[in-house]
Parts: C-alpha cells; structure tokens; sequence
C-alpha cells in the first residue's frame, strides 16, 4: 500500500510543468531553429557583445551593411559621401524614403538622431567612446542628415556608419521597459515572443522596404540549445530545420547525412599569439626569439587534428579582410631554423618562460590548440610554465596597466576579432600599438615599435577605403617582417547546416546568424 | 508551540543574514567584472564610468549596506549579463532545479525504502549484500560521471532516453537518477538499522507469537517506526541534492538554478551569482526548518 | 548522536588497550588496501613509472581505443584522448592531485574542525555558541555553490582546491567531535584533571584528544572518498584544478564532447575515482568497525 502511494507520488512528480514543448518544424509558415547561444538585450543602444546581435540584426537596420559577398552595400541610406575638410569631416547621409517600422511610423532622420543620442549616453550604451568625435548631428530634413566630426575617424565608416534606425516616437511613448518588452525596427522580422534562455519568436514583416531580399515564410522561432550534442540531436531528430555553431567532431556526420545543406564561413575571430617584446628583459624582446616562435609552430597540423580542419591560417589579414595581401604569407613551419634562430639570439638551450593559456572554450577547442601550440614551443626548446586561465581571469591578466600584480611576462595565448569581413583599424590599436596610460592605445598590446605607432594612429584618421588598403598592407608587412603585434595563427570557422527544404542565403550580419532571405521549398 | 515558530524563524533569519553577508564578501572579492562586461577595445574612461554606474568603486561594507537595504525589498540589482532584474532570473529557474530535487528524491527514497527493508528481513543473505553494494557505489562515484555513464549507455548508446535539456516529462529521468544515487547509501543503512530495531522490539515479537502475519508485521507496524529517522536524514541530504545539482545540471544541459549560477560565476554576473546562492540557500534553511517543526510535531517528547 | 549514560566506546577501548586494538585478520579488508596502495604506489611515481609522458602531445595518435579493442595496442594501454595523450598514464599521474588533495584537506580541514569542536564542546557557553552559530551558517550555503564562488576569487588552481575543501569541510569535523567532546567533558578523569589545576590545553592534549583519536581516523578515512569526488566536481566544471595539472576530473571534463566518439575517455578516469572512492569507504567501514563498534551512525 505504501509502496504504492510513493510510486504514484514519484509519477506525478515526473509530469509536472516542463518549460516548453519540442517543436517540428513542419508547418509551411513556420521555420523553427537553433542558436548555440542567445543576445542578452533586443535594444541595439545596450548591445555590448557580438552575441546581442543575434536577435538584434532581425529586428533593426543600419545605414549599410555587407551583402552576402561581403562586400558594402548601401542599406537604408540611399547614398552617403564623405565631405568637409580632411581634418573636420562630415558624413553626409541621404535616407532611402518609404521605409517603415513595425508599428507602421516613417523612418526619419529623427529617428537616426535618436539613436546618435542613446549611442552616446553612458547610462544606456558601452560605446559611447565611438561616438567622441562627432561633434554635431544636424538633421537637413526628413530624410536628411549629416553628421559633423571634430576630427576625421575610420573607424565610423568602418563599423558601417554606426547608427540604427530606432523609432523615437514609439520609444518615447512606452520608454525603456516597454521597448524591452516589445521591441520595434525597420528590419524584416518582427518580434512576437520571447522565453529567456528558451526561445524568441518572429514574425515576417509585411511592410518591410526591400522587396527583393526579404523572408519568404511567415514565422520564425529561435531556439537556444547551447548543448552541442543536444542541437546537434534536435536538427537529426527534425524538431529544427537549421542549426548553426555545428560541433567540431560531427561536422564529417552532419556533412554525410541526406538531405542536408552546410555552410561554413570564418566567424570573425582572430587568434594570435603574444609575447612582451617591449620588456628589454624578456627573450621575446630579441626580434630572431620572436621569428622562432613563428617557425616552431606547424599551425597546418594543429588546424587539421586539434581543430577537425576548422580554421583558416592567416598572417595579420585573413582572406576577404580590408588590406588582405595573398602575397603576404605565414612564416614556414621549421623547427630547426627556429632553433638556429634562437641559438643566434643567445639561447642554445632554449629558455623557460611562463605561459598562459585559455581554457574556457570562446571558440572551439581553444584549450587544446594551446595546448599543442605550447608542445611545439617546448620542441624547439622555449620550455613553457603552462598556467591555464578561466575566461575572467585571462582577461584580467591580458589587460595593460592594471593597478594589480604585474603584467604577463610570458607568452600568452590571445585573440581579438577584426570581424566580417574584417578590418584590423580597431585590433591593431589594441595590440600592436604600444601601450600609452590613459589614452586607449594598446590597452592589450605587448609591442613597442614606434613606427608602427605612427602608422597606426594615421590608419585612425584615413576614411577613404583605396588609401585605406594601402597603408593597412604597409602595416601588415611591417609587422610581419619584426613579428610584433604577436604571430597570427588562424581564424575560426563556422559550420551551419540546413535541411534541404530550407532556402537560406547567408548574409553576415551577426556572423551569419541573420535571417535576411530564407524561405521554405515546398 | 509558537515559541519553537518563532525561535526557529528567528535563528533561520540569522543563518539567512550570515549566509548573504558570506556569499556577498566572497564573490565581490572575486576580481573585476567591469573588464568582462565591456569590448576589449573600451577605452579606460569608459570601464571607470561603467564601474562607478554598478557602484562597484564603494568600498566593500558600503555595497554590501545598500545590497541588504535593497535585497529586503526584493530588489538585488540588474544582472550585468543579461539586462533583466537578477531575482525575476533566479525564481524563473529555480522551479527546474526543484523539480530536479525533487524527483532525484523520490528516486532515491524509491530505491532506497525496499532495499533497507529488503536488507533488514533478510538479514545476511545474498539480497543484504547486493543492497550494500547498490547503495555503496552511490556514494563512491560522483554523480556527474554517474549521468556521463547514464547517457553514454541509455541515450548514446542505447537510444532509449534523452540526454540533454527539459523538453519532456522522460527527459528527468536520467538526471533524477544521477542525482539522486548519492543518499541511497545512507538511506538504506538507517532503514535497515531501524527496521532492525524495530523488528527485535517486544511488540513485534507479541505480534509474531499472537500469529500475525509476517507482511502485515512487516509493512504495518515495522516500517511506520522505522521512517522516522529517515525524516531527520532528509535534511541533510536535501542540501546535498541542492549542491548536487549544480554540477548534474551542467552535464545534463538541465535548465535550472544550479546551471545558471555556475554560468554567472565564470562570467562574474555578481548580482545573479548573489541571488541564485541565497535563494538556494534560503529555500534549505527554510526546508531545514520545517523539518525541524514536523519532527517536532510528529514526536512529542522533542517538543521543549 | 552519542551515547550520554555510558562511557564512550572509543574512550573505553583507548583506556583499556592504550596502543590500539587487537587485529582480527579475517574482516581485513584486503582489496581495497591493495588498490589505496596502488593509487599511493601511482601518486609517488607519477610520471617515473607512467608508460608515457602525460602531457606529451601526438596529434598523430589521437583518439586510440584501450588494447582490447581493434585499433588499440599495448603502447596505449587504455587508449589515448583527443590530443594522443595516453589515458593510463594520466590516471597515474592523476592519482598524486588525488593524494595530495586529499592529505592536506584532510589535515588542515580535520586539524581546524576538531579543534573547535574541541573548544565549543568544552568551554561551551558563548563560545559554543558563536563556533556553533557559525558552523551552522556555513553549512546553509550548498557546499559546492560555495565551492565554486570561493575557487573564482581565489583564482583556481591546486592551492585554491585544498583551501576550498578545508572551508567546506571543517564543520563535519567540529560536529562530531563536538558532540564527543560533550559527553567526554562529564568523565571522572576531566573532573579530575581540571580540580589537579590542569589547563585546558593539557586536558586537550592528555585527556581529550586519545579518547577522540578513533574517531578522528574513521572520519579521515571516510572523508578521502568525498574529497575526491568533491575536487573531481570542481575540476569538471572548471573551477578546480588547472592545466597542466592532471586531475581525474579534469580528464573527465575535457572527454565529455567526445562522448560519441571516445567512450574510454569518460569511462576510465571515472573508474579511478570509484574505485578509489570505495576502497576509502570500505577502509573507513571496516576501521569503523574494528574500533567502534556501537557506532553506526557516522
């Protein structure tokens, strides 16, 4: 009798509420997929990392963005020039008329203004610095604007003008909660629903401008299956139609499986190894150590056992990035060279030196890649400390200038993406500039090369894309030939896959995770 | 009565206090977060404007005044991760994690309640020794390899459950086991030791001369007294399932309160890191307490 | 849980046989000795007596099943994980985070927790009190969640994983013995020694800790086990013990995505620890009660 009763309880307690029910992704209106990870926000003013634009770039809309061959496409400006002088530029924007958000209001300058606005209060957005040298925005008429700049900056153009169109009037009307709750843009999915950590639903937008590039089914649902096993056995199972992030060890069986589609592209990132070649004390300081380290390390060997083959070597510019020069090639995988190399440099014993490693998977496999890097390391005689470090804890020990325990002081496993396409304007200030206290150059950077500080900042101030090229080359050049900045190792690429019946083209926004054009065959 | 209420509200409201004032000091102790939070091309005034916006530059007694005055009023501050108020995060995964406990609960109490009684009627024989060995691997594994080995044969391998996530009533199964293995052990030793005791006892020997039947003896009489120390042990192990779940969770991609905090540990998202481990710890102390209350219910002479 | 009215067990033994108790050779447990001296024999040799270098990387090697199967051999015992690195050897060299883990927890955690068990139970009043007070606090807080926010301050690492267990665990300690200590405190001979002018220190030393030494060693034995599996828990999520290190549990973190692939991965690091586990907790048992016999209940 207890016996019994107990069981019963045990039952009970087994159906209880479940948080959601699996989905197939049958119906003809509806595409259900999965996303490895999910945006913490839907307001493109608070978006902080490259995540967020997950959702963000379904809903929203910048003045250009890339098309699916990577290459600049006027968006919602119709056309744009840049006019002025060389050392006070300004952008002149002329909008594209008819486009509407969700809630049917006309996109206007205003609106543009109003997100120049958020952009750059501290209390709403992590960028404002990228906003500091626009001086004024001065809004022309409806459906022009021109943004004036205290001093010329790349970067704006760079990051595809920067702006989002934000509905000022609706946002005025619910403020900063009711727009989280219910988000508005001009972009070709409207949001419906959204379960935090589950899902988030879209609907295609009727109104939406570009008739030629726009969603050819009525729903989309996201899910967030950050399991790899476990998306990967949700898209087998058929309960989603299109997965993204698929895991380096299944690739070969998701590649086999019928009826299935994959996509692999670069994903943004780029991993590089530093060392301090501005210490005077340190062996990295000698230029022959730090070209050893670029010739002990067969980078084609890792890439294809460590990382299944999924990543592309590169040497300061990956393919398809501003300034990528085919010429411009990695330097050879030859471990005796590099022991010559460090035995001219005063080493013939090799040396030992701390070495700092990522265990937190932020890309896929990173831990073993470093692991491997530092074995081929330890082969030709630089005899690593292995310390490896958890995500918060790597980057407080990559920072420069902390009032905590002294800067690294060995070689350092790092990574700083140049994004898709790719530029390197942003990186390089970062890493290969040197380090100056409170001006933002080189907050991450081991190098010290006044030469390449110069070319550097000047890169900052070109905004025309032919000059821009050059230079860039120059630098890649420059830094290859004395090996500062780090050795560039690869860039990660991404698998999606999709099941025959799904019409995807990929656009790359949001490293690809954006629903531009996709339809369902019937 | 009401004086054992209130005496035991009052010392669950101290440990509650302790804990926040532990929890609190330790995690703020563990490094900056703003770093994390920005861009790594954010620019020094920009991850100072941040810091000072989080309140993080008080010194450490200021931020823990004002989290108490504003925990007291629910309020325990926007996670930095993900936007939304930390405490709506935490209550809206908690309900997974008890769920979790819950049916790792019954399990173990399912396995564990006719082993001990099995163990102890048979006393010495095969079935003794099987149930030991059962209930000893429980406390010999750790439970996140017990659900690795669960999924390699029983999803993996055999394809008869599912492995990750909540999507349905089966998908408990195999985390509610790996659980749920680790009380098993002590469980089936206090059944087995107090049915013992309880089947040598005078009554039950009146029982068996008087022509009883043995079942009867057995289920009726013998069990009732024997769960009642099963009942003090349920405290105990109920903390350990908690914290169990935090590493269960994680290998069965289970979306509960465990997961989620061990997600804001790595990511340093201290305000959800502060709730997600006081709530939990709240919800032992308050089921330590009530356990404490029922006893003291169920056996009078407790009751002083 | 201890007897009130009668002298204490262990009290009794240790005044009838002060050196110890007379060894029945039939309940020994040989077995599980014979694996805790294995993993001991595993934790001094390390990398000296591992066939392969633990850390040595052989992309060529990857992913080779143990001897039996098709495709193993005998250079690789157990097979090799996703970097060639041979499984075996790890395991030995695993052992010696395993032992040292569990010594110098059990010390400082055994150490720190007895001797204010000993205070609160002895002085009691406030003192007790406040020892009691906190304990209790502590142990409201899940042990691992703890764990886990106390190892990211501290910066994980092998350090941080016996600091982390010494905070956890103290308490088990100070309960028991406390309760111990309570009923030990009415003995004639405590009575006896305080009236003879005695510090408390000397009644610790002379009188107190004999009396509670058996069950200190049942509760270090007992605890081995759940060191183990509480480092291997960190050291799984991340937080515990760092590479280079070789953890059993760190083994089992890194072979958890090769599930489909590698099954000796997640299977024999895991072995290690059950087995370990178990031989401590058979140890303790039969330590348990070879020296205590009326008590069951720890």
């Amino acid at each position: 009798m207890r016996r019994a009763s107990l069981l019963i309880l045990a039952l009970s307690l087994f159906g209880s509420a479940q948080p959601s029910q699996a989905q197939t992704s049958g119906t003809n209106d509806t595409l259900t997929v999965a996303f490895a990870a999910e945006g913490t926000t839907m307001d493109p003013a608070r978006f902080s990392a490259g995540v967020d634009q997950y959702f963000i770039s379904q809903m929203f809309e910048q003045l250009v963005r890339f098309g699916p061959d990577l290459k600049p496409v006027n968006w919602l400006a119709k056309s744009w020039s840049i006019q002025g002088t060389p050392d006070k530029p300004i952008i002149d924007v002329h909008l594209r008329p008819g486009v509407k958000f969700h809630n049917g209001d006309p996109m206007t300058s205003a609106d543009f203004e109003f997100c120049f606005q958020r952009l750059k209060d501290p209390k709403v957005s992590r960028w404002t610095h990228l906003q500091a040298n626009v001086e004024q925005f001065e809004i022309v008429d409806d459906l022009h604007f021109r943004l004036h700049f205290s001093a010329p900056d790349a970067d704006y153009v760079v990051g595809n003008l920067q702006l989002w169109a934000l509905p000022k009037k609706y946002f005025e009307q619910v403020g900063d909660e009711g727009f989280a709750k219910a988000p508005v843009g001009t972009g070709p999915w409207k949001f419906v629903s959204r379960s935090i950590k589950e899902d988030i639903k879209f609907e295609a937008f009727d109104g939406y401008w570009n008739k030629d590039a726009r969603p050819a089914i009525k729903n989309l649902t996201i899910k967030i299956i950050p399991e790899d096993l476990t998306r990967v056995a949700a898209f087998k199972a058929g309960n989603v139609d299109w997965i993204d992030a698929v895991p380096l060890s299944e690739i070969d069986n998701v590649k086999k499986m019928p009826g299935v589609k994959t996509f692999t592209a670069i994903s943004g990132n780029n991993l590089y190894i530093d060392f301090p070649s501005y210490q005077p004390t340190s062996p990295f300081n000698k230029e022959k150590v730090r070209q050893a380290v670029a010739q002990a390390i067969d980078m084609d060997a890792i890439i294809k056992s460590v990382l299944f083959g999924q990543g592309e070597r590169y040497e300061q510019i990956g393919k398809g990035s501003t300034g990528y020069d085919a010429n411009l090639k990695p330097y050879p995988y030859d471990p005796k060279a590099a022991k010559k190399l460090l035995a001219e440099a005063g080493y013939p014993n090799g040396f030992e030196t701390p070495c700092y490693n990522l265990t937190t998977p932020r890309e896929p496999n990173i831990k073993e890649y470093g692991e491997a890097v530092i074995a081929y390391l330890g082969a030709v005689g630089i005899r690593c400390k292995v310390q490896g470090l958890e995500y918060a804890a790597w980057i407080n020990l990559g920072r420069r200038g902390r009032n905590g325990p002294p800067d690294m002081d060995g070689v350092l496993m790092w990574m700083w993406g140049q994004g898709l396409p790719g530029d390197p304007a942003t990186p390089w200030a970062g890493h290969l500039h040197s380090f100056v206290a409170g001006k933002g150059w080189g907050s991450y950077s081991y190098s010290d090369d006044k030469k390449a500080d110069d070319m550097v900042e000047k890169l900052k101030g070109v905004m025309e894309p032919e000059q821009r090229e050059a230079l860039i080359k120059e630098i890649a050049q420059y830094a290859h030939d004395n090996v500062l900045g780090g050795v560039t190792t690869y860039r990660p690429v991404i698998t999606f896959a999709w099941r025959d019946k799904v019409d995807f083209r990929p656009w790359p926004a949001a490293n690809w995770r954006n629903f531009q054009q996709v339809g369902l065959k019937n | 009565m009401k004086s054992v209420i209130i005496k035991g509200l009052a010392n669950a409201l101290i440990s509650i206090l302790g804990a926040s004032l532990i929890i609190f000091v330790i995690s703020r102790l563990s490094g900056d977060p703003v770093s994390l939070m920005l861009p790594m091309e954010a620019p020094k005034s920009a991850i100072d404007a941040l810091r000072q916006n989080l309140g993080l530059d008080l010194p450490i007694w200021q931020q823990y005044l004002l989290f108490l005055s504003h925990a007291a009023r629910g309020d325990f501050g926007n996670s930095y991760r993900w936007q939304m108020p930390a405490l709506q995060l935490v209550f809206e995964r908690l309900p997974a994690t008890i769920e979790l406990a819950a049916a790792a609960f019954s399990f173990s109490v399912l396995l564990a309640v006719p082993l001990g009684v099995l163990s102890a009627v048979y006393r010495g024989l095969w079935i003794d020794q099987v149930g030991r060995i059962i209930a000893m691997t429980g406390q010999a594994v750790p439970s996140f390899w017990l659900g690795l080995v669960l999924i390699l044969v029983f999803a993996v391998g055999l394809g008869w459950l599912p492995a990750f996530g909540a999507d349905s009533p089966r998908h408990v199964i195999l985390p509610a086991i790996s659980l749920g293995w680790y009380p098993v052990a002590a469980q089936t030793r206090i059944i087995r030791s107090s049915m013992l005791e309880v089947l040598d006892s005078d009554y039950i020997r009146m029982g068996r001369a008087v022509g009883t039947p043995e079942r009867l003896l057995i289920w009726k009489y013998a069990f009732r007294n024997a769960l009642l120390p099963l009942v003090t042990i349920m405290g105990v192990y109920f903390a350990a399932m908690l914290s169990g779940a935090f590493v269960v969770e994680t290998v069965f991609a289970w979306p509960g309160l465990g997961r989620t905090v061990v997600e804001a540990v790595f990511s340093r998202d201290y305000p959800v890191v502060q709730a997600g481990v006081l709530i939990t710890s709240i919800v032992f102390i308050l089921s330590n307490f009530l356990v404490d209350l029922s006893y003291s219910l169920i056996d009078p002479r407790i009751r002083r | 849980m201890s007897v009130t009215s009668a002298p204490t067990p262990s009290a009794q033994l240790a005044t009838m046989q002060p050196f110890g108790v007379r060894f029945r050779l039939k309940g020994v447990p040989w077995i599980p000795l014979f694996i805790l001296a294995l993993v001991l024999i595993g934790a001094i040799g390390g990398e000296n007596i591992a066939p392969q270098d633990p850390n040595g990387l052989n992309l060529a090697a990857a992913f080779r099943p143990p001897f039996w199967q098709a495709g193993g051999s005998t250079e690789y015992l157990l097979g090799t994980d996703n970097l060639g690195r041979d499984v075996f050897s790890k395991i030995i060299v695993g052992a010696r985070v395993s032992v040292i883990v569990s010594f110098y927890a059990i010390i400082f955690s055994g150490a720190i927790g007895t001797l204010l068990g000993i205070i609160a139970g002895y002085f009691g009043g406030w003192v007790d009190t406040v020892i009691v007070r906190i304990a209790e606090i502590k142990m409201s807080i899940p042990g691992l969640a703890l764990a886990l926010i106390l190892s990211a301050t501290l910066d994980p690492g092998l350090t941080t994983v016996i600091i982390v267990i010494v905070f956890t665990y103290w308490t088990w300690y100070a309960r028991i013995i406390r309760s111990e200590i309570l009923s030990l405190k009415e003995r004639d001979y405590v009575a006896f020694a305080k009236v003879a002018g005695c510090g408390p220190l000397t009644i610790f030393g002379r009188h107190l800790l004999p009396n509670i030494f058996n069950t200190l060693l049942v509760l270090a034995t007992l605890q081995v086990g759940q060191v183990i599996i509480f480092e291997a828990s960190l050291s799984f999520l991340g937080l515990g013990i760092q590479p280079p290190d070789v953890s059993w549990g760190l083994m089992l973190a890194d072979a958890r995505q090769y599930i489909t692939y590698a099954w000796w991965g997640i299977t024999m690091p895991g072995i290690a620890i059950m087995l370990t586990c178990l031989s401590s907790n058979l140890t303790g048992d039969w330590l348990r009660d070879l020296l205590d016999p009326q008590r069951r209940q720890l």
